[in-house]
């Protein structure tokens, strides 16, 4: 066994450096994980998951390049290494088996890798059986599965306004008619939110549910008592028509009768009004 | 002159609240405005020369280099506001023969019939340049001038100076002055029918009529401070550290910020 060239030194001191670098960022992680309260917001969580994984990509990039000398390379002592005071660490360098911890990470890693067997017996405990859900499905539901997926979503998307809390048609119809069910009023006016009137009954299910359905009142029909499901509900849907009530006047008054609504103009959509003119959600 | 500006967003139902804790914080009543606002937009004359062609060897003072670049360079969206009053506004047609509906109106035109005179209506010309780019406080800042105009018919001299008219829409609001802080929470109306001709309106709707931009009734709230001397780093650093106290102050009750700087980019494409 000859004595490494400078190549191989080289590659091996760029390997360590990744590996650092790829803890530093895991430790970063975990550090803002643990410590930051309320927890850090999800474009920091993002850009630190982007970091972590073009560190791993880097990592197996070199790796897999430099795998002949990676898998060639022994390590072994030499004579005037202080093998008494420096045991651990030449333990760890002479052990030819992985750690039992990291053996169950890479076992795991490779049971994740294996193209799906319909098998779904993991014997290794709790930690595999979240994992192992979605394998449920063979190789051509899946493919069937992402086939349909986008088409689907997309056309959904299409028929949704995405700027905020209302859709499409509850906007058309006036946010100010939306009848959200939530029970967050400014006070403890709960009977405010029936604008329109219709009396709310004893059967009134999914509260929170009915937030983009625009049902203002559920109540039983009558007669259909005992029937099992949602069978015997009446919805009614609420009519889109004018918000003019509380439009300009002295709406100023009546503070405690207010809903919470939120703003569906974004202020930037606001400012550019007022600067230009131009309209809201046309750009 | 220089603006610096913090904006936030203030839901419907926190309206009033805040009202009464700027009030508390101001230790002043709210000023209530209203203002016409007229847009328009720069357009380039045919056969306007620029003068300035070629190299100049004159150097010319900051101000007056800014001041060229905004007649000749780029071509803006300037404002035109006029002054409101609550009597300038037609009346209810529920309310309309009713002699009482006029007791908020102006002392010498106690009139039944609408008392709005556009040849009377004050104007004042309100030129905003983009904010800076790239400031690293956390305040917009923007060049700013305004000057008064004319009384009455605006959109003549207007077209006169090179501009058109965009569209005008009504700012609704209150006004509370902190130190050198001006505070103004308000919010956008338009008129509810659209222009029979392509120039100002001479009459206005009632007031109860005018169509919310923002539907949700949510208003806007505007922390400005002016600075004369827009050169002077100091002045700035010192009006910025006042928005900060304010946006200090209201923390708890709203989120001031620096506005998107796009969103308010009066340049005419």
């Amino acid at each position: 066994m000859s004595t490494p060239t400078k190549d191989q030194i080289k590659a091996l001191e760029q390997s360590r450096q990744r590996l650092v670098q790829l803890t530093h960022s895991l430790a970063s992680l975990i550090a803002s994980l643990n410590q930051s309260d309320p927890l850090p917001s999800w474009p920091s969580l993002q850009s630190q998951a982007t970091i972590l994984s073009n560190n791993l990509l880097s990592i197996s990039e070199h790796l897999s390049e430099n795998q002949p000398l990676l898998s060639s390379l022994v390590a072994y002592p030499g004579p005037d290494f202080p093998g008494r005071t420096q045991a651990p660490t030449l333990e760890q360098l002479l052990r030819t088996k992985l750690d039992p911890r990291v053996e169950d990470w890479v076992a795991r890693g490779r049971r994740r890798a294996v193209p799906d067997t319909n098998s779904n017996n993991n014997n290794n405990g709790g930690d595999g059986v979240t994992a192992d859900n979605d394998n449920n499905l063979s190789e051509h539901d899946l493919a069937e599965l992402w086939h349909w997926a986008p088409v689907e979503a997309n056309r959904e998307a299409r028929q949704r306004d995405w700027g905020g809390d209302y859709t499409l048609e509850e906007r058309q119809g006036g946010v100010a008619n939306v009848v959200t069910g939530l029970r967050r009023v400014l006070d403890d006016g709960e009977d405010d939110l029936e604008s329109s009137g219709s009396s709310e009954g004893e059967g009134n299910e999914g509260q929170g549910e009915d937030e983009e359905m625009e049902v203002v009142g559920v109540r039983m029909r009558p007669g259909a008592g005992a029937v099992a499901g949602g069978g015997g509900l009446e919805f009614d849907i609420a009519t889109g028509g004018a918000h003019g009530a509380s439009a300009v006047g002295g709406e100023d008054g009546g503070v405690g009768v207010q809903k919470v609504v939120a703003p569906v103009v974004p202020l930037e959509g606001i400012l550019r009004f007022m600067t230009t003119g131009a309209q809201p959600g046309q750009r | 002159m220089h603006e610096l500006l913090l904006f936030a967003s203030v839901p419907a139902h926190q309206h009033h609240e805040l009202l009464q804790q700027l009030a508390g914080l101001t230790a002043m009543q709210p000023r209530h405005r209203l203002e016409r606002r007229l847009i328009f937009k720069a357009y380039r004359k045919p056969g306007l020369i620029n003068t300035r062609v070629g190299a100049s060897q004159d150097l010319q003072g900051n101000e007056m280099q800014r001041l060229n670049k905004m007649l000749n360079g780029g071509m803006f969206y300037t404002q035109v506001v006029g002054p409101l009053d609550e009597s300038d506004f037609g009346l209810n047609r529920s309310s309309a023969g009713d002699p009482d509906a006029a007791m908020s109106g102006t002392e010498e035109l106690p009139t039944n019939g609408p008392t709005y005179s556009y040849e009377n209506q004050p104007w004042k010309l309100e030129f905003r340049d983009i904010p800076e780019a790239g400031t690293r406080s956390a305040v917009t800042a923007r060049l700013m001038a305004s000057s008064s105009l004319p009384k009455g018919d605006i959109s003549t001299p207007m077209t006169a100076w090179g501009y058109s008219f965009v569209s005008e829409y009504v700012v609704e609001g209150d006004i509370f002055v902190l130190d050198d802080i001006v505070i103004f929470l308000h919010r956008v109306l338009n008129y509810p029918t659209e222009p029979q001709s392509h120039e100002p309106r001479r009459e206005l709707p009632p007031l109860s009529d005018m169509v919310l931009l923002e539907r949700s009734g949510s208003y806007v709230l505007q922390a400005s401070i002016t600075v004369q001397d827009g050169g002077n780093q100091e002045m700035m650093k010192t009006a910025s550290q006042h928005l900060f106290g304010l946006r200090e102050q209201l923390k708890s009750a709203v989120r001031l910020e620096q506005a998107d700087r796009l969103s308010l980019d009066t340049r005419a494409k």
